[in-house]
């Protein structure tokens, strides 16, 4: 566990580098350390996930890393340059429902292309192909109202995808959808990410779809958020989603799974604990 | 979408299928009949009870005269800038108060406390400030309708989800943007409510000022008609008046479902 502290800032080739972040959060039980010193870097182009037990400052990392978090330790850089605020580079998906319910799908779509000022026609033409991409052609004039949840949760891929970011920030971006549309948009990303040489970060807690994907998977511990260990993603490219069948991957799941128990375990452990008190 | 169907109910004129509308066309029968027979009984006043075919005449007469529609232009036009000016100062000023937890706690306990005052109170300096003539009215209507805009409009931004305003901020849209493509459509509800509400106590407003000084608006033909002891004419203009304020309330009511239809009930 301790060969990872000199992953650190290892990186001055990492187009984003995550140099020894701490977030506290003040409490009603006091103060709690959501993220723990953790350092990660991440070179253009690469996929990297990040995997971790529920409640271990996953979206805490990714809120500070997206630039909307105000006090915090250690810094983050994007290309050398010093992150204070949402970076032009960085797109974001977040977990929670976000589509706008006042906004129909191709609308929700073209919002990143409206703020810049993308004319009408070019923006909806570049939000009709993300929309398509995501499967949900036939649906731009629907609400988000009339969509079902991993619907709505594709038309928010499909909106930051429509803002084509250098670096695609995801946050649990599938835990809405069923396996096997998991699966099929996982493989959407990847060939999007792969053809814009889009460097991505993905938040996960699923093992499946983390190996799926990445290069590297960084596992967290469970509260305070360190980083456990990294692991290299030995398997070729172009990955479709059937290489989840195949042995080497059986075996990457499996060693994810046996750090990742520990953590959990200490999770639920640590809630009970709390319930009881 | 089944929502849908209940909020644009189309009035349907089957009373059996519809016992709600059947109620309420029962009670305006009794209360005219009830009327009529107390007319005809001689018990009150002929004059302060008259009898509805008096007010049927009053009315026709009332609705084809361009005199009454001259008035009713000039009060139109005085609660159109009542809304205008206090819905616009109190949307501005709601936003603030929403967007900034120090100044809601400063300020908002006095539009609670002014909020529900009688606006009327103010109408001796409005003549001072504004004249005798619509300026003191519109100002009275703005006074009346400013409070309840303003504070929707600060429940309303505190309603907003979160995570919204951080869909903004990541694509990085500036002030402005936030504003008119998250805080403003957002809020679209309870402003419409808060519409709603200030439309009517603007008319209220506006109204009360024109019966108190006034040398024209429906406020001052009332007035008018109640000094020279003209009751059939008197009730024609209240009749009126009671479908002027349905009108221009069912007018915001379908607006606002006209959004619900398409975005869902959220
Ligand atoms: N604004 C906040 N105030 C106080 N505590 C917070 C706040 N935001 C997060 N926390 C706490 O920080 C810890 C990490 O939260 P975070 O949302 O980052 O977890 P997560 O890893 O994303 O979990 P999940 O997988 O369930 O989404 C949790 O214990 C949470 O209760
Ligand atoms: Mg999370």
């Amino acid at each position: 566990m301790s060969q990872v502290a000199s992953v650190g800032a290892q990186g001055s080739d990492g187009i984003l580098v995550v140099d020894d972040i701490v977030k506290r959060f003040e409490t009603a039980e006091g103060p709690l350390t959501a993220v723990d010193h953790v350092s990660l870097s991440v070179k253009p182009g690469e996929f990297l996930a990040v995997i971790g037990p529920s409640g271990c400052g996953k979206s805490t990392l990714f809120n500070i890393v997206g630039g909307l978090v105000d006090s915090y330790e250690g810094t983050v850089t994007v290309a050398g340059d010093r992150v204070r605020g949402p970076h032009p580079a960085i797109g974001m998906v977040f977990q929670e429902e976000s589509t706008f319910p006042w906004r129909s799908v191709i609308d929700n779509v073209a919002f990143p292309l409206e703020i810049t000022g993308m004319r009408k026609t070019e923006r909806l033409e570049r939000a009709s192909h993300f929309i398509s991409l995501v499967g949900l052609d036939g649906f731009e004039r629907r609400y988000p109202a009339e969509l079902s949840g991993g619907m709505r949760q594709r038309v928010s891929i499909a909106r930051t995808l429509a803002s084509e970011p250098k670096i695609l920030l995801m946050d649990e971006p599938f835990a809405a959808l069923d396996e096997q549309t998991r699966l099929l948009l996982g493989d959407k990303v990847l060939q999007i990410q792969q053809e814009l040489q889009q460097t991505t970060l993905l938040i996960t807690h699923n093992i499946t779809e983390a190996v799926q994907l990445a290069d590297r998977i960084l596992v967290m511990t469970y509260r305070p958020g360190r980083v456990k260990r990294i692991v290299d993603i030995d398997l070729p490219r172009p990955r479709s989603s059937e290489i989840v069948s195949s042995e080497a991957f059986g075996h990457y799941v499996a060693q994810i799974w046996g750090d990742l128990r520990e953590e959990a375990s200490r999770g639920m452990r640590d809630e009970e604990t709390r319930r009881k008190a | 979408m089944a929502e849908t169907g209940r909020l644009s109910a189309a009035p349907s004129f089957n009373l059996r299928a519809d016992p709600v509308l059947a109620l309420r066309v029962a009670i305006i029968i009794a209360v005219l009949v009830l009327w009529q027979a107390v007319a005809a009984s001689g018990l009150l006043y002929r004059d302060v009870v008259p009898s509805l075919f008096a007010i049927g005449g009053a009315l026709v007469k009332l609705l084809t005269s361009p005199e009454y529609y001259r008035n009713l232009g000039v009060t139109a036009g005085e609660v159109g800038a009542a809304l205008l000016i206090g819905g616009l100062s109190g949307l501005v000023v709601g936003l603030i108060l929403g967007g900034s937890r120090l100044l809601a706690r400063a300020y908002e306990p006095y539009l609670y406390y002014l909020g529900p005052t009688p606006k009327i109170i103010f109408f001796p300096i409005m003549i001072m400030w504004f004249g005798v003539g619509p300026g003191s009215k519109v100002a009275m209507g703005a006074i009346s309708c400013f409070f309840p805009i303003a504070l929707s409009a600060a429940a309303g931004m505190r309603q907003i989800e979160p995570i919204l305003i951080r869909v903004g901020k990541s694509f990085r849209a500036n002030t402005w943007q936030m504003v008119s493509k998250i805080y403003l459509p957002a809020m679209r509800h309870p402003i419409i409510n808060g519409v709603r509400l200030g439309l009517g106590v603007a008319i209220i407003g506006t109204l009360l000022a024109e019966t108190k000084l006034s040398n024209q608006g429906l406020g001052f033909l009332i007035i008018q008609a109640y000094s020279l002891f003209d009751m059939p004419r008197m009730y024609a203009m209240l009749i009126a008046l009671f479908m002027i304020a349905i009108a221009a309330n069912a007018v915001v009511g379908w607006v606002g479902n006209l959004d619900r239809v398409k975005a869902g009930a959220s």
